[in-house]
């Protein structure tokens, strides 16, 4: 395969990481973002967290293997973007501490106040990471201050405060959304009675505001903020170096490869419909549909923000040509040939024995289950 | 700026989050493939109390597990936040082993522990065990890539500079991935995990020995990791004397400062029990030597010679003066790709070229370099020996009094008369924290040996950090030991409590404490959880 | 070759512990239940 070739493909592979981080991951910290509110006693909130039980490490890889594979296939982003959210980063993984801990200790003992610290600790792990991420995009799309030295060794100039934007918090929120609806549609498939009463409250809430939210941030995007363009030829074959291409500010920029492209529109359409079908599957107590539903949605929310930037990854704001594009972030054609052999391999392997796993272990978690396991059972 | 402190604190931060990711690491290693034989012994004899075993002993393994997840998280994202220089710089060869081993290990060891934990009563018994032995590769085999990359950094094989994209590119994926540093980190490595659990099982056992309860449990477990431990004890040995001999191969310098070898000696040289090793006049104070061992354990001949500090410094000198002219022009083609005369003069030197960036750490502008700053970065490319000389010998003595320990539990096991030997029960409880002690010492002749490089010969730590204030690392590593010092303290309080109730703990109703509590089963328990 | 040594070390080991094991059902650990056994029947009955 040729190098331009290899660069598009890593493109649209970390989007399929990021997309499966968000379907897998996304509903069990979904569970725990509803948790506290949706079980109202011991019982209730354990049986909410052993529908996650025998999962959510597993789930965890896909953030995991996504962080890994940005290091292989975009080194300089990884480098980037790691080292200048600095303390979005750091966040992120304090509140992602919460999770292991808590899922394993938190049964462990009987003290209920023990019990209920660690499920607010599973809150904290479930909501914090999807708006630090979403925070994260809304960054990226307005576009960050960095810039490379003559060694390629990069600055980040900002503070974490400037994060923070009015664009950046509604992305977080369209994150956090998206995550919690994921969430609760992944909670009616899994529990009864009065649990599947609140989550069905809780997907019908969360539904409508990723709808909205979303809406709000794409009039946002077309109108509101400056997208960017690169003035130079790039070979798209070329040796990366970013340093090597020119690069401005427009007015309306991202929304050129909708122009450009015909199918590109599709994306947010999917994001769209997927979200209204979600929302009416739920009501209809389709909780299965209701969960693929807002599966698609996920595809679609970060499709649309992957589309709408291509082939832009992390546009410089204080020095625009540093700005990391698909073509110029990207590891050697060697490594990126190797990576694509070892996920074709695996990537099938994973999905084949993840599913039989969710596949032995199906069925509703009731509080009657949990009674009668309560030295097995989180 | 990457000003000092910038990089010690980065470094300091490394370190700790490391040496504490390490903390639970070997358990899981060595406890899934201990549960595995178990859970085997029950899938042939099918008697209870092995399943009893597995599900114990596995309480115990996820209390471990837990902090393994928590602590990974942050090795996997520090490289980006703390050595975001490191990152660019050689992530196109790291990256890859990385990537992979969340594909191919963390995927397998975390999606099957889920099935681990709550699949008794939904797969037959040789599902289940299946479902244990991948969770067992899938740990180890995680172990396996992480040792890769770590190797690679050690010896950095199959990979090549290029000043176009200003990185280190891979040329030779296999050579990578079997490069003899890696195999013989991996195998030493993971047997340490096996001594490990071998000896944290051998220990709880012998306390229940020791207060006479739960004794048909605690004697088959005992025996169990008297076996395993005894064959990884051994090997841990042999394979550290390989990782001892690729040290000396490809790391010079750490295997001199390991020996506090000033001088080179006449082959075979001499192996030096005891030293007082005087950093100032490159001497030691006072010795106590083996002839002949070291050169039969560092060349594995008795003609090769191993060269003392004194002369690698002087080599050293060489590099880094010829590294200045790779250093020059490397800058005048990143300034114009097409300067001919600046290629021909960095394809010259550019073998160099890590030990002229060496200099970057007092001056910008490499050609400037005056005799003592050069003199300072000669000095620099040896680490400290005393650390380096004592650790090393810690971890070796270490290494023999496990051995001798599981000969003991091996022998009596046989003879099966280990429940009277109150020596040896007593030994094995107290012992319990010893193979971490070894494990981090090995990490830090490892690591610190390494100094003052990232990438043995190839990068300086010092330009590997990230481009941040020493603020943010203020903030962050008070966070890391705030939060590691809480979580350390529940993880112990959780494992100390399970490990004193014992198999009581899984409310079968059928061990220590539950019949003679007042006769009756507890009145949470199941009747037969299956 | 230490990849395939370990693969082949690995398997023994496991083997071997298991098999020590299973000696130990054959021998003391049965004199043990037994023990146990009438314990229990004697505190039972
Ligand atoms: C010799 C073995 C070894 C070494 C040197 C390391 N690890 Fe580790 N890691 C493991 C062996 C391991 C393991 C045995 O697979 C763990 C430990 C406990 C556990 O639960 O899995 C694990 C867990 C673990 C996890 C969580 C995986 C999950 O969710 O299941 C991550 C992300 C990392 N590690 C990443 C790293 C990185 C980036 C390292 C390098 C700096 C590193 N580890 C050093
Ligand atoms: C988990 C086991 C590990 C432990 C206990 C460990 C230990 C250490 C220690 C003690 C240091 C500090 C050395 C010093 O500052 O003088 C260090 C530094 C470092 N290690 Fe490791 N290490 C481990 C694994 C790894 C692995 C697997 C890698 C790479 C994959 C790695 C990469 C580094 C890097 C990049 C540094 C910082 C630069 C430096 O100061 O050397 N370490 N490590
Ligand atoms: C006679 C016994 C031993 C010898 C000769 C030995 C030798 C070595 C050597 C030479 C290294 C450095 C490798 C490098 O710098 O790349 C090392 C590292 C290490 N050792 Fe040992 N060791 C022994 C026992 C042990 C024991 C008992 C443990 C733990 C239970 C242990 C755990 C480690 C670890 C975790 C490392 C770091 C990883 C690595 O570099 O392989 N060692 N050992």
């Amino acid at each position: 395969m040729d190098y331009e070739t290899l660069k598009l493909v890593w493109w649209l592979l970390i989007g399929v990481l990021l997309v499966g981080f968000a379907i897998m991951d996304g509903h069990d910290m979904g569970m725990g973002v509803l948790l506290p509110f949706v079980g109202r006693n011991d019982l209730e909130r354990r049986a909410v967290i052993n529908t996650v039980a025998p999962h959510w490490d597993g789930n965890q890889v896909w953030f995991i293997t996504a962080g890994g594979a940005i290091f292989a296939a975009w080194p300089m982003v990884y480098a980037t973007a790691f080292s200048g959210f600095y303390w979005a980063m750091m966040a992120a993984l304090w509140a992602l501490f919460f999770r292991p801990v808590g899922f394993d200790y938190r049964s462990k003992i009987q003290n209920p106040a023990w019990r209920s610290t660690w499920d607010w600790g599973l809150f904290i792990g479930g909501a914090v990471p999807p708006i630090i991420f979403g925070v994260a995009f809304g960054n990226l799309l307005q576009g960050v201050p960095f810039h490379f030295d003559d060694i390629l060794m990069s600055t980040y100039t900002g503070s974490f405060w400037q994060l923070l934007n009015p664009f950046a918090l509604l992305a977080g929120v369209v994150s956090l959304g998206m995550i919690t609806f994921q969430g609760a549609n992944y909670l009616m498939m899994r529990t009864e009675g009065d649990i599947y009463r609140r989550t069905r409250s809780a997907s019908l809430l969360f539904g409508t505001l990723t709808f909205i939210t979303f809406a709000l941030a794409g009039w946002w995007v077309a109108t509101g903020i400056d997208g960017y363009v690169i003035t130079s030829t790039v070979d798209p074959n070329g040796l990366p170096d970013p340093l090597a291409k020119t690069v401005a500010t427009a007015a309306g920029a991202w929304m050129t490869n909708y122009h450009t492209y015909a199918w590109a529109k599709w994306v947010p359409i999917a994001a769209f419909a997927a979200l209204a079908t979600g929302i009416l599957f739920a009501r209809l107590d389709k909780a299965g549909l209701a969960f693929w539903s807002s599966s698609v949605a996920c595809a679609g929310i970060i499709g649309t923000a992957g589309v709408s930037m291509f082939p832009f990854i992390m546009p410089s704001s204080s020095d625009p040509r540093s700005s990391l594009t698909v073509y110029d972030a990207v590891s050697s054609h060697l490594t990126l040939g190797l990576m694509l052999g070892a996920t074709v391999i695996f990537m099938p392997l994973i999905i084949f024995y993840t599913s039989w796993c969710y596949k032995v272990m199906w069925g509703k978690v009731t509080t009657e289950f949990i009674a009668a396991n309560d030295k097995s059972a989180y | 700026m990457l000003t000092e402190e910038l990089v010690d604190l980065s470094r300091l931060q490394f370190a700790v989050t490391a040496l504490y990711h390490f903390l639970f690491v070997p358990l899981t290693l060595g406890l899934a493939f201990i549960l595995v034989i178990m859970e085997l012994t029950y899938v042939i004899t099918d008697r209870p109390i092995y399943k009893d075993m597995v599900r114990f002993w596995g309480k115990l393994f996820g209390i471990n597990f837990a902090l393994g997840v928590t602590t990974g998280i942050t090795m996997e994202f520090q490289f980006g936040t703390n050595w975001a220089y490191y990152s660019h710089y050689v992530g196109d060869i790291f990256g890859a082993p990385l990537a992979i081993e969340g594909l191919m290990a963390f995927f397998l060891e975390s999606t099957f522990i889920g099935l681990f934990f709550f699949g008794w009563d939904r797969l037959n018994k040789w599902k289940h065990f299946m479902v244990t032995v991948l969770m067992a590769v899938g740990s180890n085999l995680s172990a396996l890539w992480i040792l890769i990359a770590n190797g690679w950094m050690q010896d950095p094989v199959g990979a090549t500079f290029s000043f176009v994209t200003m990185r280190m590119e891979m040329s030779d994926f296999w050579a990578i991935v079997f490069n003899p540093t890696a195999q013989a980190k991996f195998v030493h490595t993971v047997s340490a995990g096996y001594v490990t659990a071998s000896l944290f099982v051998l220990g709880i056992s012998s306390y229940y020995l020791l207060k006479g309860r739960d004794l048909d449990f605690a004697r088959r477990s005992f025996r169990i990791a008297a076996g395993f431990g005894f064959a990884s004890a051994l090997s841990v040995i042999v394979l550290g004397d390989e990782s001892g001999y690729t040290v000396s191969e490809s790391q010079k310098t750490k295997m001199a400062a390991i020996e506090a070898m000033w001088e080179t000696e006449p082959a075979p040289a001499a192996f030096t029990l005891f030293a007082v090793p005087n950093e100032k006049a490159e001497r030691n104070d006072y010795e106590l030597q083996i002839p002949y061992a070291l050169g039969l354990i560092g060349t594995r001949s008795l003609t090769k010679t191993m060269p003392g500090i004194k002369e690698i410094k002087a080599r050293n000198r060489e590099r880094i003066e010829n590294g200045i002219h790779a250093v020059v022009a490397l800058e005048q083609l990143r300034r114009n790709h097409d300067d001919k005369a600046a290629l021909a003069q960095f394809e010259a030197h550019k073998a160099d070229l890590g030990f002229g960036l060496l200099l970057k750490k007092y001056i910008v502008d490499v050609s400037q370099a005056t005799p003592e700053m050069i003199q300072q970065a000669v000095d620099d490319t040896v680490p400290r020996v005393a650390p380096l000389f004592w650790s090393f010998r810690f971890m070796v003595a270490l290494g023999f009094l496990f051995l001798l320990l599981f000969s003991f539990a091996l022998l009596y096991s046989i003879k099966g008369n280990f429940i009277e030997k109150k020596w040896l029960l007593r030994w094995a409880l107290w012992f319990i924290p010893m193979p971490w002690i070894a494990a981090e010492l090995g990490w830090i002749v490892a690591e610190y040996g390494r100094q003052p490089w990232t990438i043995y010969g190839v990068l300086p730590t010092h330009i590997s950090v990230s481009n941040i204030s020493v603020g943010n690392i203020y903030g962050s590593l008070a966070g890391f030991v705030g939060f590691y010092t809480v979580l350390l303290i529940v993880e112990m309080y959780l494992m100390t409590k399970y490990a004193r109730q014992g198999p009581a703990s899984l409310g079968t109703g059928k061990y220590h404490n539950e019949k003679s509590a007042g006769g009756a089963l507890p009145a949470s328990a199941p009747a037969n959880p299956i | 070759m230490w990849y395939f040594a370990w693969i082949l070390g690995v398997t023994m080991a496991v083997l071997l512990a298991s098999i020590s094991a299973m000696m130990c059902d054959a021998r003391e650990c049965a004199l043990d239940e037994a023990r146990t056994k009438a314990a229990n029947d004697t505190r039972r009955g």
